[in-house]
């Protein structure tokens, strides 16, 4: 099994009067991990059904594998797809739904029992092949569809947010174990989901989609770490946000005055001095003023509570009429409250300009 | 299962009394006592003595015993007429006792009203049935296109739009809807007139296709009649099933006729069941349809006959016997979808 390269080419898909998809253009490597993350409604689901074939493209045209396949139902596609229901055939066994594209396409009893016998193994479920799907646990379930989906030798694999019905540890095993699966297949996997640490967890490549279009795609860490648009730099992970005006602008370098006071950031993007901007801090990266080198970066505060998440904490504190928090290691007790100095350094601020209307 | 049910614990005790014992009144009133009546009426038969004619000799001779009792007394001394009263009064209780026998039948019981039932009669209660099973055969092909019709619509207008089209027939009376459905098949009836309109037969020349002398008017009739008992199940249970399962199906390269085979028809299975057994029970028992459109025509349906037996013959017992025939009938007929499609009660009443 190899994968398949996609190519959208200015893919466009309306309904009506309602645009869910603007025109996109998308390539996705052969035997990549791709992962479309974004909020419900921004099209993610859409862009998966045109490249499935359930959806024709208003315009433009789905390339896989170099072929145009954009008039081609998703029968003849060699892509499948895992549902987010996953939509096993509750009254056939557990090897019947393996089966299920194999007799599909003719082949004959025993090559299509062994055949699943062999892809149960795959993901080891080999003991549960004469099961009704009602009898497996979530996660056995969701295997089921993988190795349905499997079974037909698709080149490229579609998962419309499949582990959405499982519970916490689950899905982090599944995680592990999808991830092991492409690796061992080599098929393409276009992974859909809402849930930022699945996409940064699994994928070679993440798109991130709002509104229809495609903000950004880049790896994980670059997307973490340098986000092309306000909307993925507050999508994924979180920010500590200061809105101002710029004030000055220096080697790339934007001093904002914000009602915080004045505070300095990389800028991306282009802006001039005057326009109206917005100032991201990670809260792994806002520290107390005392344990950081000295910076331009002040900000007067009062320790409003803490949050424990395990292995680290989330210390929140009240700014003047707005929220900032600080993200770090577990310390073991609640600190004291009252006024505090925050910082951060300069070249961990980023800085978006609002687009000029 | 234990504590209250859900009813005392939502509405109370005193509620859930009344809720009971409604449903313990309508159980008896309406399920039990007509049942049970009906199988009692069928079980006995009033019975003409079989020595009838010895019986009425014997009932002469002892009047003439009697005339001769009478002259004997008349002539008899004092001392000896007492004992003549005495024998005068017993024979008259004796012809008393056998003229009551002679003129009132014995009420018997045994199994009689149903394995007398004659080679005619026997063969229209099995054609009624295998025609009660074509009926809903036809039904059930109709009908699975139409369901799946409004319920894959994917607009809820659509689907909107087929229900109320399937539901106005029924704010029509079903004897009135039959009587439509005649004039639609008759000689002259719509189809008639539009064939020789387009001109392919000539209605002076007697050419219309006798539609009513053949029992697929009946058939037609029926299917008509009963459509609705059949879409309604079948599209409750495609209603449930989950869209992404033809989806994957389509996916995986299923044709359209394996999807429904093996995917849509076997989680359909219960709505199948529910409407094949109501389409098959209401044709079976449908009286008015077949005795409209076949018109003496096509040959009695087995309800004509019951009818008969109990408004023509007046001989209810045979009547009740041939109904409980018809009802054990259905009941097997049940039992036996329910087997083929392995669906159980539970499953039906979802």
């Amino acid at each position: 099994m190899r994968g398949h390269e996609i190519r959208l080419e200015q893919v466009c898909v309306r309904f009506g009067a309602v645009t869910a998809v603007e025109p996109t253009d998308l390539t996705i490597e052969a035997g990549e991990f791709f992962s479309i993350l974004g909020p419900s409604g921004c099209g993610k689901t859409t862009l998966l059904r045109v490249v499935s074939g359930f959806l024709s493209p208003s315009e433009g045209r789905v390339l896989i594998g170099g072929r145009d396949l954009t008039a081609t139902g998703p029968a003849e596609r060699p892509t499948a797809m895992i549902f987010q229901s996953l939509a096993l055939f509750p009254q056939m066994t557990v090897w019947e739904n393996v089966a299920f594209g194999l007799e599909a396409r003719g082949v004959d009893k025993a090559t299509r029992k062994r055949r699943a016998e062999e892809l149960l193994a795959l993901v080891a479920l080999a003991e549960h092949a004469g099961k009704r799907p009602s009898e497996l646990s979530g996660g056995q379930r969701q295997r089921v569809a993988i190795a349905r989906a499997l079974a037909v030798e698709p080149a490229v694999l579609l998962l419309d947010e499949p582990l959405s019905a499982l519970d916490l540890k689950l899905r982090q095993h599944m995680r592990a174990e999808l991830k092991a699966i492409q690796r061992r297949t080599g098929v393409t996997f276009i992974y859909i989901t809402h849930d930022q640490g699945e996409a940064l967890a699994m994928s070679d490549r993440i798109a991130v989609m709002s509104k229809g279009r495609i903000e950004q795609v880049a790896t994980p860490d670059g997307l973490y770490a340098t986000p092309a648009t306000p909307f993925v730099a507050t999508f994924v992970g979180e920010q500590n946000v200061a809105e101002g005006t710029i004030a000055a602008i220096d080697s790339g370098i934007a001093t904002l005055d914000t009602p915080l006071g004045r505070l300095s950031g990389r800028l991306i993007g282009k802006a001039a001095a005057g326009a109206r901007a917005r100032l991201m801090v990670r809260p792994e990266r806002l520290h107390h003023a005392a344990h950081v080198a000295p910076t331009p970066n002040t900000l007067s505060a009062a320790f409003a509570r803490r949050d424990l998440e395990g292995p680290v904490e989330m210390l929140v504190f009240d700014l003047d009429g707005a929220q900032w928090s600080i993200h770090r290691q577990n310390h073991g007790e609640t600190p004291r409250t009252g006024p505090v100095e925050l910082a951060f350094a300069t070249e961990d601020a980023m800085v978006f300009a609002e687009a000029t209307p | 299962m234990s504590g209250p049910s859900d009813l005392v614990r939502i509405y109370g005790r005193a509620f859930a009394a009344a809720c009971w014992l409604l449903v313990f009144g309508w159980f008896t009133l309406l399920v039990l006592v007509p049942q049970v009546t009906m199988v009692d009426q069928s079980l006995w038969r009033m019975e003409q003595p079989k020595d009838a004619a010895q019986l009425t000799l014997d009932i002469d001779r002892l009047y003439n015993d009697l005339s001769v009792m009478k002259l004997d007394r008349a002539d008899a001394p004092a001392d000896k007429q007492a004992a003549l009263d005495a024998r005068i009064a017993e024979t008259q209780a004796a012809i008393r006792e056998m003229e009551t026998r002679e003129t009132q039948p014995r009420k018997v019981y045994g199994p009689e009203n149903y394995t007398r039932m004659s080679g005619l009669h026997a063969e229209i209660f099995l054609r009624t049935l295998a025609f009660a099973a074509l009926t809903t055969l036809i039904a059930l092909v109709v009908c699975y296109p139409i369901a799946c019709a409004a319920a894959f619509a994917g607009k809820a207008t659509t689907t909107a739009v087929i229900l109320t089209a399937l539901t106005i027939p029924y704010a029509i009376n079903e004897l009135l809807r039959t009587y439509a459905f005649l004039m639609v098949l008759d000689y002259r009836g719509v189809i008639n007139t539009a064939l020789s309109w387009i001109g392919i037969i000539d209605l002076d020349r007697d050419q219309a296709i006798p539609f009513l002398e053949s029992q697929a008017a009946v058939f037609a009739g029926l299917v008509y009649a009963y459509v609705l008992f059949m879409v309604f199940p079948i599209y409750n249970a495609l209603e449930s099933l989950d869209k992404s399962q033809i989806e994957a199906a389509r996916d995986l390269g299923a044709s359209s006729l394996r999807t429904h085979w093996r995917v849509i028809i076997p989680h359909a299975k219960p709505g199948l069941a529910v409407g094949s057994i109501m389409v098959f029970m209401l044709s079976a028992g449908s009286y008015a349809v077949p005795r409209i459109l076949s018109r003496g025509l096509g040959g009695d349906w087995f309800t004509q006959l019951i009818y008969r037996q109990f408004f023509d013959a007046h001989n209810w017992n045979i009547g009740s016997a041939y109904s409980v025939a018809l009802l054990i009938a259905c009941l097997v007929f049940v039992a036996l979808v329910m087997k083929i499609t392995r669906v159980g009660l539970k499953d039906m009443v979802r």
